[in-house]
C-alpha cells in the first residue's frame, strides 16, 4: 500500500474519532478537529477557485483566446472588494446592483413557472382527468393532495379569524403539516444515521491490518488523551483529592 | 411505573449514543442481508438509463461535498457503473467547489474499472462558478461555461463532447445534490428551458421536498438517501456501500422507533417527570447539571 494512502487513512480515522469525542463532551480533540476542518475547507476552496476560476475561466480565455470582454465581470468582481476601503466602498454598489438585477431577472420568471404554475397545474390536472376514467387510487391521491394544499393554505391565511368552517379547514391543514413534519423528521434521522454508517464503515476498514490497525490504535490514544484531559481539567491530585481551584484574578 | 420512567428519562444520554453505536457497528461487522424493495421513483431513473441507446449523452452533476459522501458517493458509483456498462458518453461536472476533488476521484475511479478513456469515453468538466447561472450558460454554450475540463484540456477538442454544443444535445441529466445549487436549480434553470430529461439523487434530508416535483414530472425519478443508493445497487446487481449500510440503517431505525415509543409511553403514564433543564450553560452532549423531577406544570413546558 502506498504511504500516502496509509497516512490518509490514519488522518481520516484520527479526525473522525476526534469529532466523535464530542459525544462524550466538548474537549480539545474535538476543537482541534473542528478548527482544522474549517481551515482545510477554506484553503481547499481558495486553491480550487484560483485554478478553476481565475486561471481556467479568466486568465486562459483572456490571454490565450483574446476574450477581453471577460475583464468586465472580472472588474465587477474586484469592485466588490472595495467594501474593505471605506473611501471608495460605494463602488461595490455597482457590482451588487448588477448581481441583484441580473439575479432577480433570471430567477423570478423561472421560479414562478417551476415552483408555482407547474405545481398548481400538477395539483389540478389529475382531478381534471378523473372524469374520463373510473375513480381509482391515483384520483384519491390527487384529491388528498388537493385537500392538503387548500387546508394548509387556509391555515396560513391570517387575515380572517379562524372560526367555523375556516377553523375546521385550518385544523385539517395542521394534521397535513404534522404528517409532513413526521416524514421530514424520519428522512432526517435516516440521513444522519447514513452519515454515522459512512464513518463507521471507514473506521472498520481502517481497523484492518492493511492500514496498520489505525482505528484501534487511535481509539486507544484518543481515549487515553480524554482521560488525561479529564483528570487535568477536574483538578484531581495524584492522591485523588479534589483541589480547590482559585478563581482567575 | 412513574419511578421507572423517571429513572430511564434521567439516564445519561450517552447511553443512547452507545446503543446507536452498537446498532450501527454490529450489523456492519455481521451483515444479515435484509431484503431491499426497489421503489418506483428509483426504478424510473434506472429504466431511463436502460432505455438510452449506446453513445447517448449522460450528464452527471455531482453537486455535493465530502460532508454528504456517505449518502451520495454510493449513488454516484452506482450510476457511473450503470452508464459505463451501457456505453453511454458520460459527461460529469460539479457545481460545488468543495466537492471537486471527490467528484474527480469517483469518476476517474469507476471509469478506469471499465477501461474507459478520459476525453474519449468520458469527461470531467470540473467546477465552474455561478451556481444556477452555469446551467443557463451550459444551455446556451457548453464550451463557454467550461472552456477547459478539470485537467486543462480544451472542451471544444474533446471527442466525447463532439456534437454537443449545449444542454439541448444532452439525453439525460442526473444531479446528485446535497442542497443548492442542485436538483432544484437543474429543473428551474435547465430542464424546462432546454428540454432534456432530468433525474435526481439527493440526501434523505431534502428528499421529501422534491416529491411534489416528481408528481408533476419536473423530475422523472428520484434516488433518496443511502436507501435510494442501495435500491439502485440492487437494480444493477452491484454490492456496494449502499447495500452494506442497509442492515445498520434498519437496526438504528429500530432502536430510534423503540426509544420514541418508550418516551411517548412515559409521557402518557408519568406526565409529571421532567427530564432535564436547559437553563444552565452546557458544553456538549454530556449530562447536564439540571437533572431533576418537578411538578406537572413544569413537565408541560
Amino acid at each position: 500500500m502506498a504511504t500516502s494512502v496509509l497516512i490518509g487513512a490514519w488522518v481520516a480515522a484520527g479526525l473522525t474519532l476526534f469529532m466523535f469525542s464530542f459525544l462524550y463532551k466538548d474537549n480539545p480533540f474535538f476543537r482541534f478537529g473542528e478548527h482544522l476542518y474549517v481551515g482545510v475547507s477554506m484553503g481547499y476552496t481558495i486553491v480550487r477557485i484560483h485554478y478553476d476560476v481565475m486561471m481556467k475561466s479568466l486568465y486562459g480565455p483572456v490571454a490565450q483566446e483574446g476574450k477581453w470582454w471577460l475583464l468586465v465581470p472580472a472588474l465587477l468582481g474586484l469592485l466588490v472588494l472595495t467594501r474593505f476601503i471605506p473611501k471608495v466602498s460605494w463602488l461595490s454598489r455597482i457590482s451588487f446592483a448588477v448581481i441583484v438585477g441580473f439575479g432577480s431577472g433570471v430567477a423570478i420568471p423561472r421560479i414562478i413557472s417551476s415552483n408555482i404554475l407547474q405545481q398548481v397545474q400538477g395539483t389540478l390536472k389529475p382531478l381534471l382527468n378523473a372524469g374520463s376514467s373510473r375513480f381509482g387510487m391515483a384520483e384519491l391521491n390527487a384529491l388528498l393532495i388537493l385537500t392538503g394544499v387548500l387546508t394548509v393554505l387556509v391555515y396560513f391565511f391570517f387575515s380572517i379569524e379562524h372560526k367555523g368552517a375556516i377553523k375546521i379547514a385550518a385544523r385539517i391543514g395542521v394534521y397535513f403539516l404534522m404528517v409532513y413534519f413526521g416524514a421530514a423528521f424520519g428522512y432526517t434521522v435516516m440521513a444522519r444515521m447514513s452519515l454515522v454508517i459512512g464513518r463507521f464503515d471507514d473506521l472498520i476498514l481502517f481497523a484492518s491490518r492493511d492500514y496498520a490497525y489505525a482505528s484501534v490504535v487511535l481509539l486507544i490514544l484518543v481515549t487515553l488523551g480524554l482521560l488525561l484531559w479529564e483528570r487535568g481539567s477536574t483538578g484531581l491530585t495524584t492522591g485523588g483529592q479534589r483541589r480547590t481551584q482559585t478563581p482567575p484574578a | 411505573m412513574r419511578e421507572l420512567a423517571g429513572k430511564l428519562l434521567r439516564l445519561d444520554r450517552r447511553a443512547i449514543f452507545v446503543l446507536i453505536a452498537l446498532a450501527t457497528l454490529i450489523p456492519l461487522l455481521y451483515p444479515v442481508g435484509l431484503p431491499i424493495r426497489v421503489s418506483p421513483e428509483v426504478r424510473r431513473v434506472f429504466d431511463h438509463i436502460e432505455s438510452l441507446p449506446a453513445g447517448s449523452v449522460f450528464l452527471l452533476s455531482l453537486d455535493f461535498d465530502p460532508a454528504s459522501k456517505p449518502e451520495l458517493y454510493p449513488m454516484a458509483v452506482a450510476l457511473l457503473n450503470h452508464a459505463f456498462r451501457r456505453d453511454l458518453r458520460v459527461v460529469t461536472m460539479t457545481l460545488w467547489v468543495s466537492g471537486t476533488g471527490m467528484a474527480e476521484k469517483v469518476v476517474s475511479g469507476v471509469a478506469s474499472e471499465y477501461g474507459k478513456r478520459r476525453g474519449l469515453d468520458y469527461a470531467f468538466l470540473g467546477y465552474s462558478p455561478g451556481g444556477a447561472n452555469v446551467i443557463i450558460n451550459m444551455g446556451q454554450d457548453l464550451n463557454a461555461a467550461f472552456p477547459a475540463d478539470h485537467y486543462g484540456e480544451r472542451t471544444a477538442d474533446l471527442p466525447v463532447l463532439r456534437g454537443i454544443r449545449s444542454l439541448r444535445q444532452v439525453n439525460y441529466v442526473v444531479s446528485l445534490a446535497a442542497g443548492t445549487p442542485g436538483v432544484e436549480s437543474w429543473y428551474v434553470y435547465g430542464k424546462e428551458k432546454y428540454g432534456f430529461e432530468l433525474g435526481g439523487g439527493v440526501t434523505a434530508v431534502i428528499a421529501p421536498g422534491l416529491y411534489p416535483f416528481l408528481d408533476t414530472g419536473q423530475i422523472n425519478g428520484l434516488i433518496g438517501g443511502l436507501r435510494g443508493a442501495a435500491e439502485y445497487e440492487t437494480l444493477i446487481g452491484m454490492k456496494g456501500k449502499g447495500m452494506a449500510g442497509m442492515d445498520a440503517q434498519s437496526a438504528t431505525h429500530f432502536i430510534i422507533i423503540g426509544l420514541i415509543l418508550l418516551c411517548n409511553l412515559f409521557y402518557v403514564v408519568a406526565p409529571g417527570t421532567v427530564v432535564r433543564s436547559f437553563d444552565g450553560p452546557q458544553d456538549g452532549p454530556g449530562p447536564s447539571t439540571g437533572l431533576r423531577t418537578g411538578s406537572p406544570q413544569e413537565g408541560q413546558r
